[in-house]
């Protein structure tokens, strides 16, 4: 009888659990539902916007004038410009924009918003001014820089000599390139901050996409723009959910209730691959994982030792163990697959190698330092494995973790000895935009602060090197400019520069089998709006 | 003169004050010591100079922290928290947002950990020393040393997964998300006074397994503390004279002794209720249950000083409300504390 009282509540739980079963639902046929952690997402202001995720969601709530294609690298489709062409000096650009597009509020679309976006980024000085910046452009000359003639022309005056396409690159892949709805902006502006306040949460563009609603770290949600000029996209809603945790994007992916997930840990990105469910889609992007020495430290001023902790990163191990799904091999400061990127030097772990070196340079016993690092993988194993070989050669090396605002913030004060980090820029699929953020460096002193040049923050200076990438930044002419770039990959190999790629970044994404268009983009300006379902019910 | 009561009231706010200006001040103090930088999780790690200075005076950090305080207090005296630097969203909102997520995930988990903790740490206490005593000890100690992570994980992949009967992560189906108009912020409450079933049940279905985990932890302790209690009373002579007197060994254990546990039971039921409301980030990451624990901390760890303050304060608020609350309940539970 005892247990007849405990039978009861034990059936009507198991047929509840079954009535629950019975509620479960796919995700629906007209919505894209996305995971991924949200803690980057800060700001959607195109002029303040940093990290990846950011630029994914505004690629489909704004427009670019130009797009690149997301398979062939560097080459460009138009988009809200229909055409361009660049002054036989390099000096000046002209767009002509797409007629009869309006913005998602029903104002027509003007090469006065294009111009006055592009002005906006300069003024308001916040992030992404930073590309712009590089280029010449300042607060003060860009409204003569940036203008429109006439409603569907804007023209860009490039203020000092370099590379046209670079700028056609930034034009496509930068988060502060795309077009503002001027006047809607403008009706937000509270103190003078161009709407920044406003469009810190919420948007104001004519892309396929509209912004619902924000709650930070919970949902994001878009709905489709049926005004849209390339006409509407597949899909009526998308919805994007914070998840961090990666079994849980897992578990939620097999179950089909996500469409997509990205941010997933290799452990379970590994699971995904034998599921048949699923497609795991691995984009390269142009940022390179590195070990970074400081100059500033008299050990590593010395070559010998630079050179000694290039011949004690064990390239083969790091790249077999711990980068598949986080990186592929390139040992280069230059992204691979350009025209001008070289073979890989070939680097390999010469422990013998680097104990002669280190006894030339005084230090046959090694000595004492610390190693920088995320507490993330694959940073910290990276770091791990480094701590092991450098330990072979007599160096002991300390690790000390931190999150990513400690150990950048550590970089940028030029206050570390050895760092395992990830940068670079490599937006664009351009040579200049890695050397320039990895090796370029105009002024080392402690006073300039040139934080933005990791060649700054390491103290790596070489007036060659300048020299070269500031010459193949204005040369016109294509097979001159590839030399120029190889020699400056050959000049940093023989200069043992700073910092020492590892791997080149991968960014890896898995879909349902059921998700069709979706096309990760190499410069995170994925675009949803063809993205569909093809389920069998719905016909596709 | 100041009538008696008046002035331990007077007192007592006094001192409720005093201990959340002191909070306050403390985490200022640590949010500006600690290497954390704001303006760097704003800008990026690849902002030059001259955005990284505008961006640091815009927040005004190149004020004395003393004056800094002072904003922030003057601010506060007037409701407002100020804004997430990092998000821009008014930090009253997010409070707003995330905390009835917390209250409704921590209240099911205290209600199921108290609702079983206590019966089964009072028959564990009546069987001491036998079979029934080692296998409550045992299950507490597996609740209790269990990582809760582990717990959540596990309980997805069993109960979400394989069988399917809990919701996945998040707080309820997406097709009714935004569905009932959001009056107390708690979900089940929400779609009861819209009458929206079905919103009711989605909730349910999600909130349960969280819950449930959360809750196995508190009944583990409150079963373990409960059982010590009922022990210590249950040796005491008042129990042997009540069953010399022939009373019935239910009404020894729940008239008596179990009456005379109360007090102690409350205040570890309030600390436990506490510890769930700030405390239960791990599940709220497993479960990606939009609360307050996943706020609080993803703002910690960006530097988000605004956010975290009005955090803190919330979690003052709420201790100092549980304390006053479990005094105000130990009057009516137990004579001897009557003025």
């Amino acid at each position: 009888m005892k247990n007849k009282k405990w039978l009861r509540p034990l059936t009507l739980a198991l047929l509840l659990g079954a009535g629950a079963q019975g509620l479960q639902a796919k995700t629906p046929a007209d919505q894209l539902i996305v995971g991924f952690s949200m803690n980057n997402l800060l700001s959607l202001d195109p002029a303040a916007a940093t990290g990846n995720d950011v630029v994914e969601i505004n690629a489909n709530l704004y427009d670019y004038l130009i797009e690149l294609d997301p398979l062939v690298p560097g080459k460009m489709l138009p988009g809200l410009a229909e055409r361009w062409s660049v002054s036989p000096d390099g000096r000046s650009i002209t767009l002509s924009l797409q007629q009869g597009v309006k913005f998602q509020s029903g104002n027509p679309l003007t090469a006065e918003d294009a111009a006055w976006s592009l002005r906006r980024v300069l003024k308001l000085n916040l992030a992404m001014a930073s590309p712009w910046k590089s280029y010449g452009f300042t607060a003060k000359n860009v409204d003569k820089a940036v203008y429109a003639p006439d409603a569907q022309t804007l023209v860009i005056d490039l203020p000092m000599p370099t590379d046209p396409k670079m700028l056609l690159f930034t034009l496509a892949t930068s988060v502060s390139a795309v077009v503002l709805d001027r006047q809607k902006v403008m009706a937000e502006e509270k103190n003078g901050d161009m709407g920044t306040a406003w469009l810190t949460t919420h948007s104001a563009g004519s892309g396929p996409f509209s912004l619902q609603e924000w709650r930070a770290k919970d949902t994001l949600i878009m709905n489709r723009f049926n005004g849209y000029w390339r006409g509407p996209a597949k899909m009526k809603r998308v919805v994007m959910r914070h998840m961090t945790e990666s079994q849980t994007l897992r578990l939620m992916l097999e179950r089909g209730d996500i469409d997509l997930a990205s941010g997933m840990s290799v452990p379970d990105l590994e699971a995904m691959k034998k599921n048949p469910e699923v497609v795991v889609q691995a984009m390269r992007r142009g940022t390179m994982y590195y070990v970074a020495v400081s100059m500033k430290d008299p050990k590593y001023a010395d070559r010998r030792v630079r050179l000694a902790v290039r011949k004690l990163i064990d390239y083969d191990g790091i790249n077999a163990t711990v980068m598949p799904g986080y990186g592929v091999p390139n040992q280069r400061p230059v992204q691979l697959g350009l025209a001008a990127t070289l073979p890989s030097p070939g680097y390999t772990l010469d422990v013998a190698g680097a104990r002669a070196l280190l006894a030339e340079a005084g230090f046959p016993n090694g000595f004492k330092t610390s190693i920088r690092v995320l507490a993330d993988p694959p940073f910290i194993n990276i770091a791990t494995s480094l701590q092991a070989t450098l330990a072979q050669a007599g160096i002991d090396a300390s690790v000390i973790t931190g999150t990513g605002n400690q150990v950048y913030g550590a970089m940028r004060e030029r206050k570390f000895e050895i760092l395992v980090g990830r940068g670079g820029g490599g937006v664009e699929p351009h040579p200049h935009g890695s050397l320039r953020a990895l090796v370029y460096n105009p002024n080392n002193s402690d006073a300039a602060r040139l934080t933005n040049f990791q060649g700054w923050r390491t103290s790596f200076f070489s007036p060659e090197l300048n020299q070269l990438i500031a010459r193949a930044e204005v040369e016109r002419d294509e097979a001159r400019q590839t030399a120029d770039y190889q020699e400056a990959q050959k000049l940093y190999d023989a200069q043992v520069g700073a910092i020492q790629p590892v791997s080149q970044m991968v960014d890896t994404v898995v879909v349902r089998k059921d998700l069709r268009n979706y096309q990760g983009h190499p410069s995170a300006t994925t675009r949803l709006r063809d993205v569909y379902k093809q389920r069998p019910e719905t016909g596709g | 003169m100041i009538r008696p009561g008046l002035r331990a009231a007077g007192q007592r706010a006094a001192s409720v004050v005093l201990t959340l200006l002191g909070l306050l001040l403390l985490t200022f103090v640590i949010g500006r010591v600690m290497p954390l930088d704001p303006v760097l999780s704003i800008v990026g790690p690849d902002a030059d100079k001259s955005t990284y200075d505008q961006v640091f005076r815009q927040l005004g950090l190149d004020r004395p922290m003393t004056v800094q305080f002072a904003y922030y207090l003057r601010d506060l005296l007037h409701g407002d928290l100020g804004k997430a630097l990092l998000t821009g969203h008014e930090v009253v909102d997010d409070l707003v947002r995330v905390l009835p997520a917390t209250i409704e995930l921590a209240t099911m988990a205290i209600l199921l950990g108290t609702c079983v903790g206590i019966p089964l740490g009072v028959y564990a206490a009546t069987r001491r020393g036998q079979l029934a005593d080692h296998a409550v000890r045992v299950i507490s100690l597996f609740g209790y040393s269990t990582p809760v992570f582990w717990f959540g994980m596990m309980g997805l992949l069993v109960f979400y997964a394989w069988l399917g009967w809990a919701g996945g992560a998040g707080r309820v189906d997406l097709a009714f998300d935004g569905v009932v108009p959001t009056r107390t912020g708690l979900l089940l409450v929400d779609s009861a006074i819209a009458g929206d079933w079905e919103v009711f049940r989605s909730a349910l279905k999600f909130l349960i397994l969280p819950a449930c985990i959360l809750g196995l932890h508190s009944m583990a302790y409150i079963s373990r503390m409960t059982r010590s209690f009922m022990l210590a009373q249950l040796s005491q002579e008042y129990i042997t004279t009540a069953r010399v007197k022939g009373l019935s060994e239910r009404g020894v254990v729940w008239h008596h002794a179990f009456r005379n546990i109360l007090v102690q039971l409350l205040t570890i039921v309030a600390l436990a209720y506490g510890g769930l409301l700030e405390g239960a980030v791990l599940i709220e990451t497993v479960f990606a249950w939009p609360g307050f624990g996943q706020y609080l901390t993803s703002s910690l760890l960006l530097g988000d000083m605004n956010a975290v303050m009005g955090c803190v304060l919330v979690v003052g608020v709420i201790f100092i409300t549980l304390n006053l609350l479990s005094d105000a309940l130990y009057h009516v539970l137990d004579p001897r504390t009557r003025p």
